[in-house]
């Protein structure tokens, strides 16, 4: 049964519970809703639901005005005295032709579909009548009734759901007599149970979201709670199944007609039955008896599937499908285009900006670096006489969204030396995780980036697909934060690196694949013994060892690891980390590592990068920038670890910033204590010393800030504080 | 290894056990739907045609007039012995009447499956990687309309092309009369009577009449495994896993076909299995349309005939088919998903 199916996907799928996401409370207006995806519905779906939405208005028009359409009734066989010809093809006086009993095909479709719509707005009804209360009592109680109901209905629903309506339609032909009532009656009970399952698995992922555990923590009764959430949701995701049940009940009334179960053919007309006579009459060649009226079921139960479809793709999060628009990315910020081209002592060199023109432009446009060295602070540390493994600059990561463009990675400019460890970190949603991926080249489909990434001699965003997937792997390694879902839960591990090894090396021998991945798994702590074993096998901690392992079986020279501790509790971490610097060492490679722990990053981090809102707002090493933040944002971050150990950035009043619409200027200006005037109109310009730069208005040399901007935003930033 | 094998013995004893319960819902069902419901199948059979009295009689003879509970431990006792009772209109033990048609059925059934999968599969896959193509926009509306066509009609117009028509296929019952004279019942599956019997030449004879219903049938219920195919590839498509692939530097195609197809196919198994209600439902209306000698259209002649003893047994072993099926999914899932034998 379609619908089945439907629900079945919702089943095995926690994420998807409820079919369509359930919605927040204060969007929770039901009737609204019945219409939104009318209306809000994109591409293939929208094109589904009208053309579905078409047919089935069609047939409810035919059977509702079917007197006035029809030409003459359902079982006449005659008109002005004249009986009509019998089993004649179709013509000008019977478009349809006519049966072996003389009556006219067309008009026998026609009352058809109304016979089918009366049924199954019946059976529809009479199923949401008892589906819905059973699937709320069900999914509202819990415990012993909701094991004992989902049980029954399991079994219902499992049974071949025809040879129930049949055995009742037989059962209450004796009593009930063979009408719509009796067909209604038994399309119900085979339908009932897809309601419960959905309005009780809608109930059941209601209960769990945040603002109703919110609502119930806050004291509200969970009846309460139970009526004004689950309503809205319920409202949702019903008119799915019962358009999908209606096209199955149509085919179920069809089915039982067909085999002269229920109906009465002499009361009503009825397309399945229909066919089943015109079997005999096709194999004498008269075609048109069965043909119409099996179109007719085609083309209705094709029309409520649509509509079911169309809803269920626009509704279902998982059907929906991301915008994949790339958005137009704008000439950069351009660097020196500050306020004024300012020189003070210490600056090595003059950069781009010291060319460009006047403050007046750059007021509108932004602001750039301040007098500079070579971007790229990396080179002047102590270890900046090693070359850079990697040397990204001016890159860009816009994600293209229905709301338009998400500037998760604006502008970011860095390097990490061979051996050397960059750690990046910032709160959620500054765009860490995108940055990492960009270097990869691993970012989605509608994605557009731009800027330079120099890695072994060329631009890696000038690299075709082809050459970006033969580096990943064995030139750039990508460490991920959750390792329990990141490795093929059907394949065993030593599959996960013959795979990966036979990809780069297709003449490896597998002598050597079984050596090198053994090697590998050795050198992070995984006896040989387990090689063979499956991912689900493995703890947390080993499975991230194992994403290490594999990725280091390649050799890459440059790896990203996205907060790859985070999953893992402080002992594991703690090992992880170890495991990580140990093997830079040995291998040399570059590791830029992700965290939001400020801990991990003093202990194996040689320089840190401090990301805000898309943009790199503080960098140096380590030791320096921890004892002499010259951000605010970055003081925050220590200031709200409390002696670096592990805990989160959440102290910080207010939150980062939605990158959709990021706000202009300094994009932390809402939360910075030392937020002036300047902060709100120009991004700050780059100041750098001693390979430690900082982009901040109030780090700029006296003069830096155009006259008069200097004041302080005093009200702004701490509006913002209360909010959070 | 060892642990792990006994962590798949526990797994399989435990669903084993679950059935229990099934079993028995699904019986008390059947029990409920034919005594407890207004209108005993006497009264439905009979009705008109006995006096009042005539059809008391009728109901004591057949035990209807004892107490509910008594009735219900007399109906359990019948399906747990194999003792189904003879039918009333021909004399036949309903036992075998399940054996030889039961057979039928499940032939028909087997190959219509098969069908559905072989053509749902690569069509859902296909939509599903290449979503929001022509290509996908082709194999759903293929989906939609195969499987809003009743097996019946489609069955109706297959036989007027491939029978009437162009004269290649024969459109009714399971093999030639010859043939089936021929045969010996050993399993009363026919296709596989033949071969053990070493009579290759029926071969043919019995596919040629296989092949119509099954791929009518299988087409109908190919429908929704394209559907449910496309969205399972499209779900995998999402998996971490996935990208963790795609950062070691897998080939694309290696990607979709080793990650993404075999984790859409897993839960592809337990939802054939929940089509299980489909596929028995619509074997009886094609039994009916190819007069396929199958359990479905049995339980269409004796209802038209009115024998409740009959309709009673096969409902009943319609039901406990369905929880072999459940069974046996049960099995597959334990053979192809490594997590489910840990
Ligand atoms: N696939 C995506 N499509 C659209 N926006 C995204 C996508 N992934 C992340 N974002 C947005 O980009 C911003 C940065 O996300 P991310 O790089 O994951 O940050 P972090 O790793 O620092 O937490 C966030 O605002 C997030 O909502
Ligand atoms: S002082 Fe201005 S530029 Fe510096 S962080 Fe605060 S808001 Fe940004
Ligand atoms: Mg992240």
């Amino acid at each position: 049964m379609t619908t089945g199916a439907v629900v079945q996907e919702q089943r095995d799928e926690p994420g998807l519970a409820a079919g369509p996401r359930a919605l927040g409370p204060g969007r929770a207006r039901g009737v609204r809703h019945l219409v939104a995806p009318l209306l809000s519905a994109r591409g293939l779906p929208r094109w589904l639901l009208w053309t579905g939405l078409a047919l089935t208005s069609l047939f409810v028009v035919l059977a509702v005005f079917a007197p006035l359409v029809s030409p003459y009734g359902f079982n006449q066989y005659m008109a002005h005295g004249a009986r009509f010809p019998q089993q004649a093809g179709p013509s000008a006086a019977h478009w349809f032709g006519t049966t072996v009993q003389s009556e006219d095909v067309l008009s026998r479709v026609i009352y058809g579909a109304r016979t089918s719509i009366e049924v199954v707005v019946l059976a529809v009804c009479f199923s949401l009548v008892i589906g819905v209360p059973l699937g709320l009592v069900s999914g509202y109680f819990g415990g012993w009734v909701d094991r004992g109901l989902v049980l029954v209905n399991d079994s219902v629903f499992a049974f071949p759901y025809l040879l129930l309506a049949i055995v009742i339609a037989f059962l209450l032909q004796g009593s009930v007599g063979g009408g719509v009532v009796t067909a209604a009656i038994a399309i119900t009970v085979v339908y009932v149970p897809q309601y419960f399952r959905v309005v009780r698995s809608t109930v059941l992922s209601v209960r769990e979201e945040p603002y109703v555990e919110a609502a119930r923590a806050l004291g509200a009764r969970p009846r309460t709670v139970i009526r004004r959430y689950v309503f809205a949701n319920v409202v949702q995701s019903v008119p799915v199944v019962a358009s999908l049940n209606a096209a199955d009940a149509i085919l179920t009334l069809a089915g039982l007609s067909f085999l002269g179960i229920g109906m009465d053919p002499s009361a009503a007309a009825e397309w399945g039955y229909d066919v089943s006579r015109g079997i005999a009459d096709a194999q004498a060649g008269y075609w048109w008896t069965g043909l119409f009226p099996g179109l007719a079921i085609i083309l209705l139960v094709t029309g409520l599937t649509l509509v079911g479809e169309g809803l269920n793709d626009s509704l279902n999060p998982v059907l929906r499908r991301p915008a994949h628009r790339r958005p137009l990315l704008p000439a950069p910020e351009v660097p020196g285009a500050g306020a004024g081209s300012l020189a003070h002592e210490g600056l090595t060199s003059a950069g781009p900006g010291l060319s460009l023109p006047d403050a007046g432009l750059a007021l509108q446009g932004g602001a750039g670096a301040v007098g500079l060295e070579q971007a790229g602070p990396g080179q002047v540390d102590g270890r900046g006489a090693a070359s850079p493994v990697i040397a990204v600059s001016g890159l860009r990561a816009w994600y293209g969204t229905e709301r338009g463009p998400v500037r998760a990675v604006d502008g970011v400019s860095f390097q990490v030396a061979e051996g050397e460890t960059l750690g990046l970190v910032g709160e959620s949603g500054c765009g860490k995780s995108t940055l990492g991926r960009a270097l990869l080249g691993l970012l989605p489909e509608g994605t557009s980036c731009d800027g330079e990434i120099r890695f072994g001699g060329r631009d890696l965003l000038a690299a075709s697909a082809a050459e970006m997937r033969a580096m990943r792997g064995p030139a750039l390694g990508l460490i991920f934060q959750e390792p329990m879902t990141r490795l093929d839960p059907l394949m065993r591990v030593s599959e996960h690196f013959a795979e990966a090894l036979k990809a780069h090396e297709p003449d490896i021998s597998e002598q050597e694949v079984r050596e090198r991945s053994l090697e590998a798994l050795g050198s992070v702590g995984i006896p040989p013994t387990r090689f063979t074993n499956y991912p689900h096998e493995f703890s947390g901690g080993m499975r991230q060892r194992v994403m290490i392992a594999l990725a280091l079986v390649l050799r890459p020279r440059f790896i990203v690891a996205d907060e790859p501790t985070t999953a893992l509790d402080v002992l594991v971490e703690a090992q992880i980390l170890e495991l990580l610097s140990q093997l830079r060492a040995r291998t040399g490679a570059g590791l830029l590592l992700i965290t939001h722990n400020l801990g991990i990053v003093a202990e194996s981090c040689d320089r840190v990068a401090v990301m805000y809102g898309g943009r790199i707002v503080e960098q140096g090493p380590v030791r320096d920038v921890f004892a002499h933040p010259q951000h605010p944002y970055t003081e925050a971050l220590l200031g709200s670890t409390i002696s670096l150990s592990t805990r989160t950035l959440r102290s910080i009043p207010g939150a980062p910033p939605d990158l959709h619409q990021p706000p202009p200027g300094c994009r932390f200006h809402p939360r910075c204590p030392l937020a002036m005037e300047v902060c709100r109109a120009l991004s700050p310009p780059l100041v750098s010393r001693q390979g430690h730069s900082v982009e901040c208005w109030a780090r700029t040399p006296p003069g830096t800030v155009p006259p008069g901007q200097d004041a302080r935003l005093l009200i702004e930033s701490g509006s913002v504080a209360d909010e959070a | 290894m060892a642990s792990t094998s006994g962590s798949l013995r526990r797994y399989l004893l435990t669903r084993l056990a679950l059935v229990v319960p099934m079993v028995f819902i699904l019986l008390t069902m059947v029990f409920v739907l034919l005594r407890v419901a207004p209108g005993n199948p006497i009264v439905a059979a009979l009705g008109g045609h006995l006096s009042p009295s005539q059809l008391a009689a009728r109901e004591r003879a057949a035990g209807y007039d004892k107490p509910l509970v008594v009735q219900y431990g007399e109906y359990l006792r019948q399906v747990f012995t194999g003792h189904f009772g003879t039918t009333l209109t021909d004399q036949r033990p309903v036992t075998q009447v399940i054996a030889q048609n039961g057979a039928a059925t499940l032939e028909l059934t087997v190959a219509a499956m098969l069908v559905a999968l072989a053509v749902g599969i690569p069509l859902g896959m296909l939509a599903g990687r290449l979503r929001d193509t022509w290509v996908d926009a082709g194999a759903r509306g293929f989906g939609i309309v195969i499987y809003a066509a009743p097996v019946f009609f489609l069955g109706l117009l297959a036989q007027l092309v491939f029978g009437t028509y162009l004269g290649w296929l024969p459109t009714s019952s399971q093999a030639s009369v010859l043939v089936q004279a021929t045969l010996q019942p050993h399993t009363n599956i026919l296709l596989l009577d033949a071969m053990i019997d070493g009579q290759w030449g029926d071969i043919p004879n019995l596919l040629a009449h296989l092949v119509m219903p099954a791929v009518t049938l299988g087409l109908v219920i190919s429908g929704v495994v394209v559907r449910l195919v496309r969205v399972n590839v499209i779900q995998a498509m999402k998996g971490d896993y996935i990208e963790a692939a795609r950062a070691r530097g897998l080939r694309e195609r290696d990607v979709v076909v080793r990650h993404a197809f075999k984790n859409a196919l897993v839960p592809i198994v337990t939802v054939t299995g929940l089509q299980a209600a489909l596929l028995l439902s619509g074997a009886v209306l094609t039994e009916e349309t190819f007069n396929w000698p199958g359990i479905g259209n049995e339980l269409i002649y004796y209802l038209e005939n009115r024998d409740y003893i009959a309709v009673q047994g096969i409902i009943t072993v319609f039901a406990l088919a369905v929880v072999a099926i459940s069974l046996l999914i049960d099995f597959i899932n334990a053979w192809v998903d490594p997590r489910v034998r840990y």
